[in-house]
Formats: C-alpha cells, structure tokens, sequence
C-alpha cells in the first residue's frame, strides 16, 4: 500500500508551471530522494503533499485514501528553511508543535525529552531558540517533525546547515525510522546521501519527473563505462584513445570511456606504463547521472 | 477548535511574557501621567511669584489694576503702585532692564481720550503675564468706571468676574444630575483616544506577529498542521486577550487610585467625572469589536506585505476613519444627536470611537447600540473572509510585494 501517491500532478503560479503531470509512489519502508535542480518543482511537489498548496490538477493520495487534512496528522513535516519561535524555549516549542499534531502535554513533554537525549541536544531544552547555532535549531525542527510518531515523514533538505557529526547523527536516525516501517521522503542537492540512503528517486527538472526508479535500476541501467585505477608509476596511459577523460588524482585516476571505449585494451596500456594495484569498471554515480539528465545545468 | 485555542494560547503567552507588555502598561499610564502632571505643575508655576508695577496719572485706576492682580491666585504677584511721572519711569525700566522688577505697566489717561496702556517687560515672550495685565486693565477700569457710577462692590465683582452657571442634566427617568460640559468632554475624549490607541496598538501587534512568522517562515510548520482560518482566529483571540488584559490592568488600578482619598479630594467640583455603568460594559464591548474589525484587515494587509516597512504604507489609509471620528469631535460634543453624529456612530469603521464620544454628553437610544453594534459584526465578518483569502495566500508569497490586482484575484481565486 503506497504511503503517498502524486497522479499527474500539475501546479502553475501566475505564468510559470511549477509542476508538470508528476507522478510518484513511497510505500511503507521505504527511502525515497525527490532530486532536481533549484527551482525544478521540488519544495512546490512537497508542499502540495501537504496540503500547503492544491494541485491545480492531479490526485495526491495520502495513506491511500485522497488527500485530506485529517491524514496530516499521520505526516512529520520539516520545511526547507527553519520555521521556529525564535523566543520560545525550546522545550515549550516541542510540546506545542506536539500539542498541535494531537499530543497531550504530558505525553508530548516525555517524548520532547527522550528526542532530546537522542539527538543530543537535551542541555538546549531550556535555551530560547534564538540562543542556538543554525544546526542546533535544525535539529529542533527535526524532532519537531518526528515528536508525533508519524508514519510518513516529508523532510525539504533535511541535511542543511548541519556539521559531519550531526549529519551522520540523522542519517543514522533516518535509517532506525526506516527499518521500524516508516515512509520517508526527502529532497537534497547531496548525492552522496541519496546513494547511501535512498531506495528509489525521482529526479525533478523543469517541473517534470525526467528520471524515477529505483536506485539500483537506474545506476545498472547506465552503461558502466567509467574505470577507476589506482596505480604507481607513469600516468601517460591516461592519453589512451580509449579515454574520453580521465581526472587524475596523484595514483587514483577516475576515467570516462570513449562510446565503444575497449576497457580491455585500455587495461593492457596502463600496465606496460604503470604499476597497477586496482583496476574496476564501474557504474556511473548519480551525481553523473543528474548532471548527464539535466543537461549539466544543475546547480548541484 | 482545539487548534485555535493552543495557537491563541501562544500567542498570548509569548506577548504577556514579553518585555514590551511589561514596559507598556506600566510605562504608558506613567507616561501620560507625567505628560499631564508636569503640564500642570508647569502651568502653576507660569507666570507666578513675580514683581510688577503699576504707574497711573489716575491713581484710583492704579489701585483698582493693583487690586485685580493680588486677587488672582494664581499670580501670587508683589504688586506696587507708582507716580506716573518721566523720572520714576526711567527708574523703573532700569529695574526691567536689571531684572529686579518683572514688568511694568504704564496707563496713560489723557483728557481728551480713552485710557491707553503700554507694557514693558525684559522678555519678548511672556504673554501669560502680559495677558494677566490686560485682564487686571480692563477689569480695574470697569470696576472704576461702575464704583463711580455708585454701583455697590458687590455687583461691581459680578458684573467684572462674571458668574458661573450651575448646569444640571435631565436624565430619561426626571432625575437631575449635576452636569458639567467641559468635565464631560474629557471624559469622552480620553476614553476615546485610550479605544483608538489600544485598537491601533493591538491591530499592529497582529500586523507585526502576522509579519514576523511570515519572515522566519513558521508558516510553512504552520499550515502543514492547522488551517489558515484557525491560525489566523488563534492569533486574533490571543492579542486581543493580551489587549484586555492590559486594559483590565489599567482599569483596575486606575480604579483604586479613584478610589483613594487623595483622588477623591481632588476630583471634586469642576473636576468631578462620574461614569456610569453603560460605559463600563460598553468600553469592552467597543474595543474588541473595533479591535477585531482593524486587526483583521491589517492581518490581511500584513500577509500581502515582505516588511513591517512596506505595512506602514498602509497605516494612513487604515487609520483614517479614526482621523475622521475626532475630527469630528466639537460637532458630536455640541449635538450628540445630529444626523452626522448618528451616522458616524452607526458607521463600523468610526463608531466605536464616535460612540464614546456621543456618550460623553448623552447616552443614545438602546436601538442605535444595538445597530451599531450589529453592523460591527456583519462588518467583521466580511473583513475577515476578506482579511482570510489574503492571508493564505500571502503568508506563501515571498520575495516579492503584491500589487492591488493581485491581492484582489488572490481574495477571488484562493
């Protein structure tokens, strides 16, 4: 059973389209990366799943059933920039966003707390937001998002403004969601994450789904013409005319296959020049492929 | 509804716990205290404790300005008399110029015409003392000329002090109630200025808070949660429960300090105000449904708005009625019933304001509350439908300032 549903979702503002005829699923357990340039249609898809904008044509089904205010209640939203009282404490800010997706006070202040410790910010509890560091405070609109233990979580860059630690700290939360059968959808310029984290992606530009699938279909789907070598000695195999370019990185070398490029005769030139200690024919990365799709236009 | 309570909750929370709150009611009635108090003590202090002289050919005409100034309370003056001759008025402008007398004026009474009086005083701009010596002038000269004509002292103080008439208003009911104008017309004017400063105060709060969550993107948490239709209820409950709370503060202390015998003492003759029970339950009444009417505008208003920058554009057109209602002011407290004093307090946008001041003089007919406060409601009601439509949309609009057709296709289409 699908936890959300796009069906030909189109939404235009004044005389631009924002949104063309997009379609998509998540089901339960499941990671999904929505993915685009800026200004493809990302933030305007997200914010019609929740009921922020209506499609001017298209079906958005939550939990099955078509779209209604009643289904939010089940959906943690985090928006693409923070959205908190800056004078409220902290604590105060969770149990009302709490109190508003339907805890009681005491219920909410409880799971405040045990979110707090979990994502170990609970010496901030009692801090006026406007004390806190940016990633601190994104924090706090992550578990804001989550203190209702929603079975949909929708996150619009969930990963900005945070540090290496922090950002490990909710990947690692994102992955415990995942396994305990939550869908979640999120959109990032990080493609790195995206190919750790995601199940399936949709790739958005001009307002149109332009790649979707799953992650591993789409990556197989692409012909594997890149090679990665590690070597020591001569780098001259490098001006292979198998080669359509090559980055060199002091004994690391990635390189693109010209089309019908022989990996074979190629491997036969590094050797006679070099050492080699690793030589792999590998799939493209998805940050090639949404530069490939996107015509390199992308701001990713 | 659960919704619009905790919003309305936080909302009033967050501005009562607020430094501005705290400031604000104890610093506003400090300061408009202070305003009268030192305006007061000002006043009694101009003018007083200083050394005048008097020089007349006519030395009964001398004496009787001599007396006038001593008897003004006020004045508390040393006033001397002195020979009108060319020598004594040199000296005595030598003591103007060294400041050892304050002013001197010289009466110069020719056979063959009228009186005529000059003043000399080291300063060009001491008109309340000038204006003090015309008075004590004209008042001597008519006590001289009457005194002379064998009219007893008694009738001459009448004729030159002139009476006071004790006025008296007829209630519906027969009761006479000792009345006075001028009191009355305090009374209406200050509640009238403390409905339209709190209206405004309370309205631009909404404004501002409408702004703020617009600028720090709260909305976007926001909407994903409530309707726009609650939040914007939310917010409407809480600053005007803010605003009654405020309100409640002042009265209730300005209460006991009526109360206190030092007020009492005070507040006497001239000064004694009496409100009735009608303007205690009114003044509520009036300042939510003035509050709800302006602050549900400028929330739509404020929506459609990047800045609190861009929002004071539209303060002139939205206070405006307000402008009106006391420019209106000298015609409502003249004839509290005229068709244009009725009109204005029957119009939603001015009548709370023109209410209170017709009140001031004479309590209208229980039909006109009742409509007025009727066309309030239904006015409210269409403001924030309006107010509504804009909201939604605008609180989404970033990064730009609507245009009016804009904001009239927004309150169309949305």
């Amino acid at each position: 059973m699908p936890v959300v549903e796009l069906e030909a979702v189109t939404k235009a503002y004044e005389s631009k389209i924002a949104v063309s005829e997009l379609s998509l699923k998540v089901e339960a357990g499941q990671m999904f990366g929505l993915l685009g340039p800026n200004g493809a249609g990302k933030t305007s898809s997200i914010r019609m799943m929740m009921g922020i904008t209506i499609p001017d044509s298209g079906r958005i089904l939550l939990f099955d059933k078509p779209f209604e205010r009643k289904s939010l209640e089940r959906v943690g939203y985090l928006p693409e920039e923070r959205g908190l009282y800056k004078k409220m404490k902290v604590v105060e800010q969770l149990v009302f966003f709490g109190r508003l997706h339907g805890l009681e006070a005491g219920e909410a202040r409880k799971r405040a707390k045990a979110w707090a410790e979990r994502m170990e910010i609970a010496d901030s509890l009692n801090k006026k937001t406007e004390e806190l560091s940016k990633g601190m405070q994104q924090k706090i609109q992550f578990i804001a998002s989550l203190l209702h233990d929603p079975g949909l979580i929708v996150m619009d860059e969930p990963f900005s403004g945070l540090d290496p630690v922090n950002a490990v700290l909710v990947e690692k939360t994102l992955l415990e969601l995942k396994a305990e059968g939550r869908a979640i959808i999120f959109s990032t310029h990080r493609m790195d994450q995206v190919e750790k984290l995601c199940d399936s992606i949709c790739l958005v530009d001009h307002g149109r789904a332009v790649l979707a699938g799953r992650v591993r279909e789409i990556k197989a789907s692409y012909e594997r013409n890149r090679v990665v070598v590690e070597f020591e000695g001569s780098a001259e195999f490098l001006n292979s005319d198998e080669i359509a370019e090559a980055k060199n990185f002091s004994g690391h070398a990635e390189i693109r296959l010209k089309e019908h490029g022989n990996a074979q005769k190629l491997l036969h030139e590094a050797a006679a020049a070099a050492t080699i200690y690793r030589f792999e024919l590998v799939e493209p990365s998805l940050e090639e492929i949404f530069i490939q799709t996107v015509g390199g236009n992308g701001n990713a | 509804m659960h919704n619009v309570w905790l919003i309305a909750k936080r909302e009033y929370l967050e501005q009562v716990k607020g430094r501005a709150f705290k400031l604000t009611t104890i610093g506003l009635p400090l300061i408009f205290a202070a305003i009268v108090g030192i305006g007061y003590l000002a006043n009694l202090g101009i003018g007083a404790n200083e050394h005048l002289v008097v020089a007349s050919g006519d030395a009964a005409l001398a004496n009787a300005i001599q007396e006038r100034l001593l008897v003004d309370k006020n004045g508390k003056s040393t006033v001397d008399v002195v020979a009108a001759t060319e020598a004594e008025r040199a000296a005595v402008l030598e003591q103007v110029r060294t400041k050892d007398v304050d002013g001197l004026l010289w009466v110069d009474t020719p056979n063959d015409a009228g009186p005529k009086a000059t003043y000399y005083s080291p300063s060009s701009g001491g008109f309340i003392t000038a204006g003090r010596m015309k008075d004590a002038f004209n008042e001597g000269l008519i006590q001289e000329y009457l005194t002379g004509t064998g009219m007893k002292p008694a009738n001459v103080d009448a004729v030159v002090k002139g009476i006071d008439i004790d006025t008296y208003q007829v209630k519906k009911d027969g009761k006479l109630v000792a009345s006075n104008a001028m009191a009355s017309f305090w009374k209406g004017y200050v509640m009238a200025i403390l409905l339209s400063m709190t209206t405004m105060i309370y309205g631009m709060n909404v404004a501002r808070s409408v702004i703020q969550e617009k600028t720090s993107r709260i909305f976007e948490v926001m909407l994903a949660i409530a309707k726009p239709e609650d939040m914007l209820a939310g917010k409407l409950i809480g600053v005007a429960a803010v605003g009654m709370t405020q309100i409640a503060i002042w009265l209730v202390t300005g209460a006991a300090i009526v109360a206190s015998p030092i007020a009492a003492a005070a507040m006497t003759g001239n000064l004694k105000i009496q409100f009735s029970w009608t303007e205690g339950i009114l003044f509520p009444v009036y300042f939510l449904l003035g509050y709800l009417l302006y602050s549900s505008l400028f929330a739509g208003l404020a929506a459609t708005c990047e800045t609190e920058q861009e929002l004071q554009m539209y303060m002139p057109l939205a206070a405006a009625p307000t402008w009106l209602s006391f420019a209106m002011i000298l015609l409502i407290m003249n004839d509290s019933n005229s068709v244009w004093a009725v009109a204005a307090s029957l119009f939603p946008p001015t009548a709370p304001i023109v209410m209170f001041l017709r009140m001031a003089s004479q309590t209208p007919p229980l039909w006109q509350f009742a409509l007025s406060i009727g066309l309030m409601i239904v006015s409210i009601w269409g403001v924030l439908w309006f107010s509504s439509r804009l909201y939604r949309v605008g609180i989404l609009m970033y990064g730009k300032r609507a245009t009016l057709p804009e904001i009239l296709r927004w309150a169309r289409y949305s």
